[in-house]
């Protein structure tokens, strides 16, 4: 019997679980195909199969979809609901499986999911535990698939935080972009826009990467009663991140409901440090973009005195 | 951010309007926690106009206005705001309300329910509490259960007025019995006060004459939790459809989703073949409605939500694939601060001719 | 004498009107436009019609009204029959293309898509949110580059290489479009970028979750754009027809509509000579503040509309 081929779309929360996940499923044998950095073409699907109204982000998700469609055995859509009281994650991700399944109903592909939502009773153990069962694994294998998942998973985000620590340490004006990960570290949407600041002699840094624990605890300082866990991160981030940058560029996808919640209230209560609110909607048109972003590094070097 | 402990005179308490809920409201700050409650002006296109002003361009619709409410519920007099927790994003429109209102430079109390929401009822209490520091448990818990009634009434009422509406033979009879009956929700101040006037309506909506076919065009609404159920927000869609000659269905509203909800397991089983999860707040009951309407052979179903609804606008491929399998055209209407009557009655109006040619094509 | 029926269509941009007979055989049309002013524009209408009609065989025993300006048309005409334009545009095309199972529409300002079944509409869609992707669109990038908007369809059918622009906001299109002009990209193949957002637009917003199903009938003012129709039948891989006289199905549609009704009322050339006033007066009676039409006929108040409540009411004498 050959194997079972996963495919992965290379998009939201892919950003957060890659080495969870890809360990996890080739720990138990499993062929895995992650789609390939988003192209203008991927997006560009993904805008023609989604509702019109969605956000960018899970435009260019659907886009990742249809490009795995009829190569793999399975696309891998997990539901992540709720890790707890006040760390939810927006209803997207909630709702994201059954959405894939009713969009592309009629393509034959199958779907691989499993549910998180640990305020019902569904931790990311039973999770991972449903996900074994469901690939016909044991229950023994999987568990073990999964520890060793996880070593990878915090391996890989302390590298994360190396990196990051390291940036700290270089010359150059120190930009916090606070932005989901799947937007700023998105090859098509984000990563332009981080070239651009290092071309440009600034160095990018990034709020979602910041000790977890420590950014949910100080996430409240911003916004005591915020509720979703991926904006808790990045706002706990700029609490501890703000004494050691010169200016913040919130980034967003267009029209993201949280972030235009969770970003004006900070961009209220945040102030002696310059910032910059981008919201992208992923047309091609990026000469504005530059603009903005190359007058916000003048602004800053003008007021240290540097320009 | 500061809040003043001791309080001396009564407050004057707000909650900004939602629907006809501001009269439960009311009768549980007043004759359970025993504050004074002010009642914000009605909503109007102002309301809307100063919200969308003052908020981030992309939050949903709703709360623009009720930030623009709470602005009118100032003005009116009010010198306390309450605002609930939620689900999705209401559970956070509260912190940003009052962090743009006091940016404003207003001066008011506020108290967030979400912050009191710690799952225990005692700790909403303490709202009450804070509120007004001599409310009693008892007397809160027995005007809230009142108050549920009262919701419950108002949901039933307002379920039978737009189903029948559509057929008096008396242009707006329908609409005076309800408006008295809203205004007596609105005055009541006993348990015996809010039964009268519910026995009084279903009088009167018995004795209205109707000329009904034997089978009239249905049209079933799903959709958000605010815009579907706001007449303003949603320039009562409802009415203007009902008058054209359509019997009027929509489960949604705050006593069937929060006491009558027969529970999502329930709910998913009936819903399996579109979705294996709750796919958000409200997604599963919504989606479960629209295949019910489906499958009883409504004429059309309608989606309302308002602009950047996340939760809804999710729902929308389920609702493409159960109108593909039950052949049952759906009308997805989406409001925003520039949604216009004209624009909405255009689309009605072509709503209305397709499902009724439809019928007689059909039959 | 020969009964026959007028339908009118009123849009934001043009005004189009015919006059049929009890065959659906068009005995008079025209169409000209409106230039913000539809009163003006409708009696200017009347008059050329009137022109073309044989008034000695034929009588008006019926008249329709449909667009955006249908009521205050319908009151200035007397219309027995006032009906939103997408009801007319999927009667008009039926009646002409019984086996038609997809309308697609682009106007001024409004674009939609009809899905019919035996020869009744089934499901429409409407445009949402915004004005990108419709014929005001067009005619504003047409007068970015400088070129007249009839010349748009054979400028872009030239291009080889389409430029790719960025569609979903008149806005960011404006921005991207100025840029794509510095980058000194040739003039047609931005023209014809231009139409192949139009219909990505048109797909990805009033198409989205629409089964396109062949025959495909393209009407309302952008049809004319062969470099739309041509983007169409790539999108879709199937022909997409343009119907000689498909800027009239609304038209069309109004008059069947008011040929099927049983209401008559002879219609009287004689509008044209008529003086007719809209007032707008703001309620005021609550902060709604609704604006009130009123609209006058020789001084003498025929009709009223815009209120939201009984509060605004006008009691026509």
């Amino acid at each position: 019997m050959s194997p079972t081929t996963i495919g992965i779309p290379r998009g939201m929360l892919y950003y957060r679980y890659e080495a969870l996940w890809r360990t996890f499923f080739s720990e138990l044998g499993a062929n895995i195909v992650v789609s390939e950095p988003t192209t203008h073409r991927i997006a560009e699907e993904g805008m023609s199969v989604t509702i019109d109204e969605a956000c960018l982000s899970v435009k260019v998700f659907f886009g990742h979809v249809n490009n795995l469609l009829g190569r793999c055995d399975y696309i891998f859509v997990p539901r992540i609901s709720s890790f707890g009281r006040n760390r939810e994650l927006c209803p997207r991700f909630t709702a994201m499986y059954d959405v894939a399944k009713n969009m592309f109903r009629n393509s034959g592909q199958k779907f691989l999911t499993c549910n998180v939502d640990v305020p019902a009773g569904d931790n990311e153990k039973k999770a991972f535990l449903s996900l074994g069962q469901a690939l016909g694994c044991s229950a023994k294998s999987t568990i073990k698939a999964y520890k060793k998942a996880k070593k990878e998973e915090q391996r890989a985000y302390s590298d994360k935080l190396q990196k990051q620590k390291r940036l700290l340490e270089q010359d150059g004006l120190k930009i916090l972009i606070a932005g989901h990960d799947y937007l700023v570290e998105d090859a098509y949407i984000g990563k332009p826009i981080t070239d651009f600041l290092k071309k440009n002699g600034a160095v990018p840094l990034s709020a979602g990467i910041a000790d977890r624990d420590a950014a949910l605890n100080r996430s409240t300082e911003m916004s005591p009663t915020c509720k979703w866990q991926l904006n808790r991160e990045i706002i706990g981030g700029i609490a501890m991140y703000r004494d050691k940058i010169d200016g913040i560029i919130f980034l967003s996808a267009f029209p993201c409901g949280p972030d235009a919640m969770v970003n004006e209230l900070v961009l209220r209560r945040v102030d002696c440090l310059p910032m910059l609110n981008l919201v992208l909607d992923g047309q091609n048109g990026t000469a504005g973009t530059e603009t903005r972003l190359e007058s916000f590094l003048d602004i800053i070097r003008f007021k240290r005195g540097l320009l | 951010m500061t809040k003043t402990k001791e309080v001396i005179s009564p407050k004057k308490v707000a909650f900004p309007r939602y629907a006809e809920y501001n009269a439960p409201i009311r009768y549980l700050l007043e004759n359970g926690v025993g504050v004074k409650c002010v009642l914000p002006p009605r909503l109007t296109h102002r309301s809307l106009e100063i919200g969308a002003k003052y908020s981030p361009d992309f939050v949903c619709t709703p709360f623009k206005i009720l930030l623009g409410n709470m602005i009118e519920a100032i003005e009116a007099g009010a010198d306390t705001l309450v605002m609930v927790y939620g689900l999705c994003k209401l559970g956070y429109y509260g912190e940003l309300q009052e962090q743009i209102l006091r940016d404003l430079g207003f001066d008011f109390d506020f108290v967030n329910l979400t912050e009191y929401n710690t799952g225990k009822i005692k700790d909403l209490f303490k709202a009450a509490k804070y509120l007004n520091p001599k409310a009693k448990f008892r007397k809160v818990v027995k005007a809230l259960l009142e108050a549920v009634k009262m919701a419950e009434y108002i949901d039933a009422v307002t379920a039978e007025y737009y189903k029948s509406c559509g057929f008096e033979t008396e242009k707006g009879s329908y609409k005076k019995a309800f408006e008295t009956f809203i205004a007596d929700m609105y005055a009541a101040n006993t348990k015996d006060e809010i039964e009268l006037a519910y026995t009084k309506v279903k009088q009167a909506f018995a004795g209205i004459p109707t000329d009904k076919p034997v089978q009239p065009l249905r049209v079933g609404i799903v959709g958000e939790f605010y815009t579907a159920m706001d007449q303003f927000s949603n320039f009562d869609v409802e009415l203007k459809l009902a008058e054209m000659g359509v019997e009027i269905h929509r489960w949604m509203n705050v006593s069937n989703m929060f006491i009558h909800y027969p529970g999502e397991k329930n709910l998913n089983v009936r819903v399996k073949e579109y979705c294996t999860y709750q796919m958000g707040p409200t997604s599963t009951a919504n989606i479960r409605s629209a295949k019910e309407y489906a499958e009883q052979r409504f004429d059309g179903v309608i989606h309302i939500k308002s602009a950047n609804c996340t939760p809804e606008i999710d729902v929308m491929p389920v609702l493409q694939n159960i109108s593909a399998d039950y052949k049952v055209p759906v009308l997805y209407l989406t409001y925003d601060a520039q949604t216009s009557d004209v624009g909405l009655m255009t689309r009605l109006e072509a709503f209305y001719d397709m499902i009724s040619m439809r019928k007689k094509v059909m039959h | 004498m020969k009964q026959a029926y007028l339908g009118i269509d009123v849009g934001s941009i043009s005004t189009k009107g015919v006059i049929i007979d009890d065959g659906n055989n068009i005995l008079s049309s025209e169409y000209i436009w409106t230039e913000g002013a539809p009163i003006d524009a409708v009696k200017r209408l009347v008059g050329l019609l009137e022109k073309q009609f044989d008034k000695r065989e034929y009588k008006i025993v019926s008249t329709g009204t449909t667009g955006s300006a249908r009521k205050l048309v319908g009151a200035i005409l007397g219309a027995t029959m006032v009906k939103n334009e997408i009801t007319a545009h999927a009667v008009g095309t039926t009646a002409f293309y019984p086996d038609v199972r997809t309308i697609l529409e682009i106007g001024g300002q409004d674009s939609k898509i009809i899905l019919v079944e035996n020869g009744v509409a089934v499901d429409y869609a409407m445009n949402t949110l915004c004005a990108a992707g419709t014929g005001a669109f067009l005619s504003s990038q047409a007068k970015r580059l400088g070129i007249e908007i009839e010349d748009i369809g054979d400028i872009a059918l030239r291009s080889e290489h389409p430029a790719s622009i960025a569609a979903r906001c008149t806005v960011f299109a404006e921005s991207d479009l100025v840029h794509k002009i510095q980058m000194g990209y040739q003039k047609e193949d931005i023209i014809a970028g231009v139409c192949n957002a139009v219909v990505a637009n048109y797909l990805n917003n009033v198409g989205k979750g629409k089964r396109i199903v062949s025959p495909v009938v393209f009407q309302g003012g952008v049809s004319k754009n062969r470099g739309v129709v041509a983007a169409f039948e790539k999108a879709l891989g199937c022909k997409v027809t343009v119907d000689p006289n498909g800027h009239l199905m609304g038209a069309i549609g109004a008059a069947i509509l008011a040929k099927n009704s049983s209401i008559r009322k002879d219609f009287d050339f004689a509008v044209e000579d008529m003086d007719f006033r809209i007032r707008e007066a703001a309620c005021g009676k609550c902060s709604n503040n609704c604006e009130i039409i009123c609209v006058y006929r020789d001084g003498k108040l025929i009709d009223s509309w815009g209120n939201r409540c009984e509060r605004g009411s006008v009691n026509i004498p």
